[in-house]
């Protein structure tokens, strides 16, 4: 397999790994996706599991227009509890983020548009559901902002009940967002993220009356590794590298795409930092990164006040930082307060 | 037993013609942000503008997201992420500490409240702060790369082994 440009070899020797890393599925449903991360380190898989928590683009209900609203419940309220509603997100990568279009407030390029309209007319108190939710206007495809709707009935979840007499109308424009910004649109209901079920490195400090061993059941992935050797001395600079994912879905996107939408994140977040990084090169040595302290005598200043093993004593030989006073080397070398440079710790 | 109260002596004397005027106060340590709307909101400017130059105006403004601290050298080098937090930093730091030539790596996010994302780089003499933080970087992306085919294949392998 072609890598691009740089030898995956190379790659790998860095992460300090002889192998490739590897995945291997062992669950995989509408609900939920267990997958086993080998051979990587715990660094990546972290980022992994924070990105799908947080940085996929999804669709929530954002902005909501209320007309009538005679129910017990406040318009902030209802609106809340709208927003939290699940849609499908299949295709949000084509819609725009609301805050780059061009549109004023909001358009079918940027958003889905439904309205809700609900009277309780019979003698009984009515519930209103996430399937009375209904897509109004053009949208990219007719999946997209639809209430997701898991449960046997095909209600959905419940917005609120009604008396007999009340009413509710109102409108709501769902927008792209991710679960950084707020939950809502969190692709995920939870993600299971585990390594080392028999606690070989000692992360885990497990509480116990008598034996950890008999009242911790095991994980289910006990089986899948080794047993610790006991005969054999305690490795203290192990590292893990096998990782246990169990993504469980909100509804909006599959989980296994949850996943695949991850990487593709970070590879775009990536890419775009190389561009910037790249952009200017080939100029006359300026990379576009510069900022005024930078460069005009930098080179000597740093030598000159390279006075600690360390490198972070005396200030850098006086270069001008945008904080004022003799600058350090480090951006925490210089406080507002000190008017000559960082302290010498 | 006498009711507890405050002292009078702790209210300020005359602390109305003491309050330092504004002008004395320290100058703020934030960079100054330009107004972007003011030019748009003059009419006279608008017009003024070519037209290509003004197509240019339209697209979104990019946003200069990486940037060196000042203070930097060639071999040791801060650089400042914009909207980027622990998600990128561990990892960036923890690829780029690998690299042989890289003498030291860091990251630290300074105010939790600032989307801001610091990362140190010093290296030794082979490479530059901006090298190694560039190979770090494609380093991730080709990581990135493997697990995502990785995954594609392992879903390919399981759902042929549900049909089959």
């Amino acid at each position: 397999m072609d890598y691009g440009t740089t030898n995956p070899d190379e790659v790998i020797k860095h992460a300090r790994i002889d192998k490739t890393p590897t995945v291997k599925i062992s669950h995989s449903d509408a609900l939920r996706c267990k997958f086993e991360l080998k051979d990587t380190t715990m660094d990546f898989a972290n980022t992994l599991r924070r990105v799908m928590l947080a940085e996929i683009p999804t669709i929530a209900i954002d902005l909501v227009q209320i007309e009538e609203n005679s129910s017990v419940l406040a318009d902030e309220f209802i609106a809340h509890r709208l927003g939290l509603i699940p849609l499908n997100a299949e295709g949000v990568k084509k819609l725009k983020s609301s805050r780059e279009c061009d549109c004023d407030e909001y358009c079918d390029q940027c958003s889905v548009t439904l309205t809700l309209h609900a009277k309780c007319t019979g003698e009984e108190n009515m519930q209103v559901v996430a399937r009375d939710l209904v897509p109004a206007g053009d949208r990219l495809n007719d999946h997209i902002g639809t209430p997701v709707i898991t449960d046997a009935d095909g209600q959905g979840p419940l917005i609120l009940k009604l008396r007999p007499g009340q009413e509710i109308k109102l409108t709501c424009i769902a927008k792209k967002g991710i679960a950084k910004e707020h939950a809502k649109w969190a692709p995920s209901a939870a993600i299971g993220y585990e390594y080392d079920p028999h606690n070989k490195f000692h992360h885990l400090d497990m509480w116990y009356e008598e034996n950890p061993k008999k009242e911790w059941p095991p994980s289910d992935y006990a089986t899948w590794e080794d047993p610790p050797d006991e005969t054999q001395p305690f490795q203290f600079d192990a590292e893990p590298t096998t990782f246990y994912f169990n993504v469980e879905t909100a509804g909006p996107l599959a989980p296994d795409a949850i996943a695949t939408e991850a990487m593709e994140v970070m590879m775009m977040k990536l890419a775009g930092l190389v561009n910037e990084l790249t952009a200017g090169e080939g100029g006359s040595g300026a990379n576009g990164l510069e900022s005024p302290g930078f460069g005009g005598g930098g080179g000597d200043g740093w030598q000159d006040g390279y006075t600690t093993p360390s490198g972070f004593g005396a200030g850098g030989g006086g270069n001008q930082s945008s904080w004022g006073g003799g600058g350090g080397v480090t951006p925490y070398g210089t406080t507002p307060y000190g008017g000559s440079g960082a302290p010498s710790w | 037993m006498a009711p507890r109260s405050k002292t009078k002596t702790e209210t300020p004397q005359g602390a109305g013609d003491e309050d330092a005027p504004m002008s004395d106060a320290p100058t703020s340590h934030q960079p100054t942000t330009e107004e972007v709307d003011e030019s748009m909101a003059d009419p006279d400017e608008d017009e003024a503008v070519p037209e290509a130059e003004n197509e240019e105006d339209m697209l979104p403004e990019e946003v200069q997201r990486v940037r060196i601290l000042p203070g930097s050298t060639e071999h040791a080098a801060s650089f400042e992420f914009l909207e980027e937090g622990h998600t990128l930093g561990n990892a960036l730091r923890f690829i780029i500490n690998r690299n042989p030539d890289v003498e030291l790596c860091a990251y630290a996010i300074p105010h939790p409240s600032e989307p801001k994302m610091n990362v140190r780089i010093q290296t030794f003499e082979g490479t530059t702060a901006i090298e190694a933080l560039t190979k770090g970087l494609r380093d991730l992306q080709d990581i990135c790369d493997v697990v995502t085919d990785k995954f594609v294949d392992a879903r390919q392998e399981f759902a042929s082994g549900v049909t089959a």
